[in-house]
C-alpha cells in the first residue's frame, strides 16, 4: 500500500472514530450530563483540590501561610501524637467492626427465627441507630461519669468497687468502643437480616435431609452466601469508625490524656484548637489516603475472588 | 444684574435645602457589636438593654448588637475575618486582641486609653493588652481563680481554712475518705487552670523572661509536684479526669469534695451549696509566694471597620456605662474598670469582696513571666495541652514525665 493509500485509509477511521463520537446518544447524555459533573466538581473536588493544597502550606486560619512541600506529612511522620491517633483509630475501627459484626449477625440470625414479639424486638433494636447521637452519647456519659453514676451504683450494689470509666485511659478507650459498637450494630443486624432473608431455604432442606448439622448448615450455606454483603459492610463500618469525631468527642473529648484521640478528633485539634490548618489538612489526607487504599484493596480482593 | 443676583439666591437656596435634606434623610452609622455570652440569658438581655440606651442617646450612631457564644468562637471570628466581614467591635478572650494585632486586623485604641485615663483600670490590667507598644484593645473584665471552700465539711472536720500549700495538703487528705475528697477538679481547660494556678503561685510561670518554654523549670516542677502530691495521698477524687467543670461542681455540691478552683461566681452556680461556700486566702508557696491566674478579657475594634471614629466613641462609651452588664446581667468575672469594683454589688458579696481584695492584687496572667501578652498566647491558651498535662497528673501517672511532654509541646507551639 503507497503512502497515500495508507493516509486515506488512516483519515478514513479518524473519520469514523469522530462519527462515532458525535452520534446522538452518545452527544445527548454528554451534554445532559455536564451540568451535574461541573456541580459535583465543585461541590466535591474543589474542595478536595483546595484540602490538599492547604495540606502543602504552613498556614493558619487567618494567613494562606507558605508552600512547604510535604513538611507537614514529613513532621507527622515523626510525631508521637500522630501514631498515637494513627493506633488508636486502628484499635477503635477492628474493635468496632469484630464487635458489630458478631452482635449484628446473632442478631440477625435470632430476628430470623420464629419468635413471639418479633416485630417489637426488631424496633427495639433499631433504636440505638436511631436516636441522635449527640443525646445517646451524652446519656451514655451520665451512666458512666463517675462513682456516682448507673453503672458505678450497680457495681457498687453487687459488691464491686467504683470503676473510673472516663477518668482512667485504659477503660475510657473501652468505654468509646463500647458505646461506637452500641450505636453502629443495628445497621449491621439490619443490613445482615435483609442477606439472610434472600437466602434459598430449599438449601437448609436439602443440607437438613444430608445429614448437616446446624452449624454445618451455617458454615457452608449461610456464610458464603453473606460473604459478599459482609465485605461491603466491614468496609462501610472501618469507613465510619476511623470517620467518628462524636463518639470520643461527645464522650471524651480525645482525653483522658489523649487516650481517645483518633485520627478526625486531632485533626480537628490541629485545625481549631492550634490554628495550624496545615498539619490538619495532612492529617485528614493521610486519613483519606489510608481509606482509599483500603477500599481498592478490598475492591480487588473481592473482584480477584468472583474471576477465580 | 438683578436677574443674576436673582439667580444666586434662588442657588443658594435650592443648595442649602438639599443639604438639609441630605441631612435630614442620612442614614445612621451602624457598627456592628459582637459580644461574647459572658454570663447567661440574664447578661444578654442587659447588654442588648445597654446597646438600646447608647442607640437612643445616638442618632447618628446606631449599634447592631450579636451575642457570640462560646462554642466554636474562634472559627467564628477568624471566618469573619478571612471573609471581611469582621465586626466593627468586638468582646473576646484574654489573648484574642493581640493574636488579631499580630495578624494586623486589629486597630489599636492609645487615643481611648488616654481619654479615659490609665488610673481608671485595675492595677496590670491595661499591661495584659499592651502589645508592641500599643493598646491593643480596652481590658473590661477580669477572668480570675480562686480556691473555694465547703464550711460546713470542713467545720465538721475541725479544720481551720488553709493558709500554705502544706495546710492545704493536709486539710485535703484529712477530709479525704474514699467516698469523700479533699479535691474535686476536671480534666477540661477549667481543670487546666490548676496548673498555671499553682506556678503563679509559686513565683513561676510557662514561660521565662526571654519567652521560651518553662514548664520543667524548678519552680514550675514544684508546683506540678504539688498538685502530683494531692493525687498520690488520695486527696483528688478519681473522677476528675474525666470530670467537666460542671461535673466537678456537681461532686463540689453534692458534699463529695471540700476544696474546688474556680471562678468568682461558683457560690451562684452550686444553688444552696452556695450558703456554705467560702474562698480561701491566697495560699502561700513553700518559698513565700502568692498569686493565682487571671486572664483580661478584651474588647476590640476591628481594621476592617469603615467607621472606626465612631466605634472608638462607642467604645469608650460602652466601658464608662457597663456597670449594669453586672448588676442587672450578672456577667461573670470582676470589671477591668477600679471603681466599679467598689460598687456594693461586688463589695456586697463576701466571697467577692475577698477575691477583689485579696487576690485581684496578687493575680497574673498566664503570660507574665515572659515579661507580658504575646500574639502565640491565644494558641497557647486553646491548645489544650494543659488539659492533656492535668489529666496525666490527675490519672496518677507520672508528673516528670507528663511535664516533659508537655514543655516539648510548648516548645513546637512556640517554634511555630
Amino acid at each position: 500500500m503507497s503512502s497515500r493509500q495508507q493516509t486515506a485509509v488512516t483519515g478514513i477511521a479518524w473519520r469514523e472514530r469522530a462519527r462515532q463520537f458525535t452520534r446522538p446518544e452518545i452527544v445527548t447524555p454528554t451534554v445532559l450530563l455536564i451540568p451535574s459533573l461541573c456541580l459535583i466538581a465543585f461541590l466535591i473536588l474543589y474542595p478536595i483540590v483546595q484540602g490538599f493544597w492547604y495540606s502543602l502550606t504552613d498556614g493558619s486560619l487567618l494567613r494562606p501561610g507558605r508552600f512547604v512541600a510535604l513538611g507537614n506529612y514529613v513532621e507527622l511522620m515523626t510525631n508521637p501524637s500522630f501514631w498515637h491517633s494513627v493506633r488508636f483509630s486502628i484499635v477503635f475501627a477492628v474493635c468496632n467492626i469484630v464487635g458489630c459484626y458478631l452482635l449484628g449477625l446473632g442478631l440477625a440470625l435470632l430476628m430470623q427465627m420464629d419468635m413471639p414479639f418479633r416485630g417489637l424486638f426488631r424496633v427495639l433494636l433499631l433504636l440505638p441507630w436511631i436516636v441522635p447521637s449527640v443525646v445517646a452519647i451524652v446519656s451514655w456519659r451520665w451512666m458512666v461519669a463517675d462513682q456516682s453514676a448507673l453503672f458505678n451504683q450497680i457495681i457498687k450494689a453487687f459488691g464491686g468497687s467504683p470503676i473510673y470509666f472516663l477518668s482512667d485511659s485504659t477503660w475510657a478507650v473501652v468505654v468509646v468502643i463500647g458505646i461506637k459498637i452500641w450505636r453502629s450494630f443495628p445497621f449491621m443486624m439490619l443490613s445482615l437480616l435483609a442477606a439472610l432473608q434472600t437466602i434459598d431455604r430449599s438449601l437448609y432442606e436439602a443440607a437438613e435431609i444430608d445429614g448437616a448439622n446446624r452449624w454445618q448448615s451455617f458454615w457452608h450455606i449461610t456464610l458464603p452466601d453473606i460473604r459478599n454483603i459482609s465485605v461491603i459492610l466491614c468496609l462501610l463500618m472501618t469507613i465510619w469508625s476511623v470517620n467518628d469525631f462524636d463518639t470520643p468527642w461527645l464522650l471524651a473529648q480525645g482525653g483522658p490524656a489523649n487516650a481517645t484521640e483518633n485520627l478526625v478528633v486531632l485533626a480537628y485539634r490541629y485545625t481549631f484548637a492550634r490554628n495550624d490548618v496545615g498539619t490538619g489538612a495532612a492529617v485528614s489526607f493521610i486519613t483519606l489516603f489510608i481509606l482509599m487504599a483500603l477500599f481498592t484493596f478490598v475492591l480487588r480482593l473481592q473482584r480477584e475472588d468472583r474471576n477465580a | 444684574m438683578q436677574l443674576f443676583r436673582l439667580g444666586l439666591a434662588w442657588g443658594a437656596a435650592a443648595s442649602a435645602m438639599t443639604i438639609s435634606l441630605a441631612a435630614a434623610n442620612a442614614a445612621p452609622t451602624v457598627l456592628n457589636f459582637w459580644d461574647m455570652n459572658w454570663g447567661d440569658t440574664a447578661y444578654v438581655d442587659a447588654a442588648k438593654a445597654l446597646v438600646d440606651e447608647f442607640n437612643k442617646s445616638h442618632a447618628d450612631v446606631q449599634v447592631s448588637y450579636r451575642s457570640v457564644p462560646w462554642s466554636n468562637w474562634y472559627e467564628t471570628y477568624v471566618t469573619a475575618i478571612a471573609s471581611g466581614s469582621a465586626p466593627d467591635i468586638s468582646t473576646g478572650a484574654g489573648f484574642q486582641a493581640v493574636q488579631f494585632y499580630g495578624f494586623g486586623e486589629i486597630l489599636p485604641v492609645d487615643d481611648v486609653v488616654d481619654a479615659i485615663g490609665a488610673d481608671a483600670f485595675s492595677k496590670g490590667t491595661l499591661e495584659a493588652v499592651k502589645w508592641d507598644g500599643h493598646y491593643v484593645a480596652l481590658p473590661w473584665m477580669v477572668d480570675i481563680r480562686a480556691i473555694f471552700y465547703r464550711k460546713d465539711l470542713l467545720a465538721a472536720a475541725g479544720i481551720n481554712p488553709p493558709t500554705t500549700w502544706d495546710e492545704f495538703r493536709a486539710a485535703a487528705k484529712k477530709l479525704s475518705n474514699g467516698s469523700t475528697y479533699g479535691v474535686v477538679a476536671s480534666g477540661d481547660s477549667g481543670g487546666s487552670h490548676w496548673v498555671p494556678t499553682f506556678m503563679i503561685s509559686n513565683g513561676a510561670g510557662m514561660f521565662d523572661k526571654e519567652r521560651n518554654a518553662a514548664v520543667t523549670s524548678e519552680r514550675s516542677m514544684e508546683a506540678l509536684d504539688f498538685i502530683g502530691s494531692l493525687v498520690a495521698d488520695g486527696s483528688v477524687n478519681p473522677s476528675s479526669a474525666g470530670y467537666s467543670s460542671d461535673d466537678a461542681r456537681g461532686s463540689f455540691q453534692r458534699n463529695e469534695a471540700a476544696f474546688i478552683l474556680s471562678g468568682p461566681n461558683l457560690p451562684e452556680l452550686v444553688g444552696a451549696t452556695g450558703a456554705q461556700t467560702a474562698v480561701l486566702p491566697p495560699l502561700k508557696g513553700p518559698h513565700g509566694d502568692l498569686g493565682t491566674v487571671n486572664w483580661v478579657n478584651n474588647i476590640m475594634i476591628y481594621k476592617q471597620s469603615k467607621h472606626p471614629t465612631e466605634a472608638k466613641d462607642f467604645l469608650r462609651w460602652w466601658s464608662d456605662n457597663q456597670l449594669a452588664l453586672w448588676t442587672k446581667g450578672n456577667a461573670n468575672g470582676i470589671p477591668a474598670r477600679a471603681e466599679y469594683q467598689k460598687d456594693p454589688y461586688f463589695q456586697g458579696r463576701e466571697h467577692v469582696a475577698d477575691i477583689i481584695k485579696n487576690y485581684l492584687p496578687v493575680a497574673q496572667p498566664m503570660s507574665a513571666t515572659a515579661g507580658g501578652t504575646f500574639p502565640a498566647m491565644n494558641e497557647v491558651d486553646g491548645d489544650g495541652f494543659l488539659r492533656t498535662l492535668i489529666q496525666k497528673i490527675w490519672q496518677g501517672q507520672s508528673v516528670a514525665d507528663a511535664a516533659r511532654e508537655a514543655q516539648a509541646h510548648l516548645e513546637e507551639l512556640l517554634k511555630k
